[in-house]
């Protein structure tokens, strides 16, 4: 892939929609399944991905032609891990109501999918400021997936919103379970996919 | 070779470049973050005693710290417990030493200030001046008795037990006939929405007004929570629970010797807390009661 030609906003639709990490790439997984069984878990977590992104992009794309392309990888786990513990230690310093929500989640990071990949194909390839935008696009996206799977099984599951009671009861616990995060990541899937079908059909009808 | 050199040279200088930016981090954040989890504690015991924003601690009220450490004294096995004093010009520390079967040995008396004893490192200094050489001696844990002028009112224990996945740390708060008066998860890693449930006033507050005996035995029964249970536990400590004074009487004395209801789909979590709970309030009760014998028998001047 040959430096993108996308303008800023592109970039960061493209995140959201069209190159969704949960929904349309399918990487990071474990997180989308095992974190999302309520809103504010999705949300913290998905803030916590966009930092570690945003910054990892940004440093590796400055650094990109100075690294060894044999340790590429290890060059990417070294700058996520390091960016993860500033992040983990700026928050347990300053803002400890925050972290007591979401210290557990931030350390996982380091093993998240999307980053790794998100550094290999765009940043060591685009500028600083279009891997910057690419980072935000990527962190909301993710974010945007965590929280739409979030509401469905935090209502589905606990019959909660954001810990607020709105059904009054819980319908079904199978949704807070591991195996219902598979069932509904697949089933979001579907529901992209055929809204693009169905988005790319008109758009062709229109030509 | 060229390459191999060059690569471990890449290497080194990203790890350091990291480390560099971590260890940056660090100084900047450590103090910060040490008083965070001091201000944290100190919240976390206030709240299981009882007191919180809308009710503040009264000023006579006082957490007295109690360390107990194991002592080698040649190849004989001791233990050790730094104790608050009172001295001739105020309070000071004390350590009391004593046999594997509880009898008082000796005490010594400690040159520590009340800021330095919150330190493990100035403990330890103070220790190696009054014990022999060679002192070997090895922190286990601490102990916090609260007195009320020189009433004891209670106890708070903290306490680490196997969880799901890693250690799970927990405080609990006994009054003095080690009913359970608070039961706090301070640092866990169970899974989210599972396990992670036990940090939640449902289950945590079943805990709370079991007596010593029924702790002893304490098991887990996999049913279902009752609705006005649920209830119950969800409200206790709000102004605002939606019962009556006498359903609460009722509903506390009816559940007052029941086993905890596990969590659902958490099980093992919630017999880890459980078992964890009910040893660390066996071997408090045990110990408490050895060492107030022996500070009897030493007629140590204990501030407790």
């Amino acid at each position: 892939m040959a430096a993108t030609t996308k303008t800023n906003t592109q970039l960061v639709v493209n995140g959201l929609l069209n190159e969704n990490p949960i929904f349309r790439l399918a990487l990071s997984m474990c997180p989308a399944v095992g974190i999302s069984t309520t809103v504010a878990n999705g949300l913290l977590l998905g803030v916590a991905v966009l930092f570690v992104q945003v910054f990892s992009s940004c440093t590796i794309s400055l650094i990109k032609d100075h690294i060894h392309p044999r340790i590429r990888i290890p060059t990417y786990t070294l700058t996520i891990a390091t960016w993860v513990t500033v992040i983990d230690l700026v928050l347990a310093a300053f803002l400890p109501v925050a972290y007591k929500a979401m210290g557990i989640f931030v350390r996982l990071i380091v093993a998240f999918a999307i980053i790794t990949m998100r550094l290999e194909v765009f940043a060591c390839r685009n500028t600083v400021v279009a891997s910057f935008w690419d980072g935000i696009g990527m962190g909301f996206g993710f974010m945007f997936g965590m929280v739409a799977l979030g509401t469905v099984r935090e209502i589905l599951g606990m019959g909660t919103f954001l810990g607020y009671d709105v059904l009054g009861f819980r319908p079904l616990l199978f949704f807070v379970l591991p195996a219902a995060g598979f069932f509904l990541v697949g089933f979001m899937m579907a529901v992209f996919n055929y809204v693009e079908t169905v988005y790319n059909r008109r758009a062709k009808r229109g030509s | 070779m060229r390459e191999i050199i060059k690569i471990t040279i890449a290497l080194t200088i990203s790890c350091l470049l990291a480390g560099t930016l971590i260890g940056i981090t660090f100084i900047f954040t450590a103090k910060a973050k040490q008083q965070n989890e001091h201000l944290n504690v100190q919240q976390t015991m206030f709240a299981l005693l009882g007191y919180g924003k809308s009710r503040p601690a009264p000023p006579e009220l006082r957490l007295h710290q109690v360390h107990r450490y194991i002592v080698k004294d040649g190849d004989k096995m001791r233990m050790g417990y730094m104790v608050p004093v009172r001295k001739e010009d105020g309070e000071g520390y004390a350590f009391v030493v004593l046999d594997l079967n509880g009898r008082f040995l000796e005490h010594h008396s400690l040159d520590i200030t009340p800021d330095e004893a919150l330190s493990d490192e100035d403990r330890k200094k103070a220790l190696m001046r009054v014990l022999k050489d060679p002192a070997e001696f090895e922190f286990s844990d601490t102990m916090i008795i609260a007195c009320m002028g020189d009433e004891r009112t209670a106890y708070l224990v903290p306490g680490e037990f196997p969880g799901f996945k890693t250690f799970i740390k927990a405080m609990v708060a006994l009054d003095t006939d080690f009913k359970l008066l608070g039961l706090e998860v301070i640092e866990h890693e169970e899974d989210p929405g599972l396990g992670g449930e036990i940090t939640q006033d449902y289950f945590k507050n079943q805990f709370v007004g079991k007596p010593f005996d029924t702790l002893k035995s304490l098991t887990v029964v996999k049913e279902p929570l009752p609705a006005d249970y649920e209830r119950y536990l969800r409200s206790m400590g709000t102004e605002d629970s939606g019962l009556s004074a006498r359903q609460v009487a009722e509903i506390q004395k009816h559940y007052q010797d029941k086993d905890i209801y596990a969590l659902t789909g958490a099980t093992i979590s919630s017999a880890a807390v459980t078992d964890g709970v009910k040893a660390m309030t066996r071997k408090f009760a045990y110990r408490i009661q050895i060492l107030d014998q022996a500070v009897d028998a030493g007629n140590v001047p204990v501030l407790f």
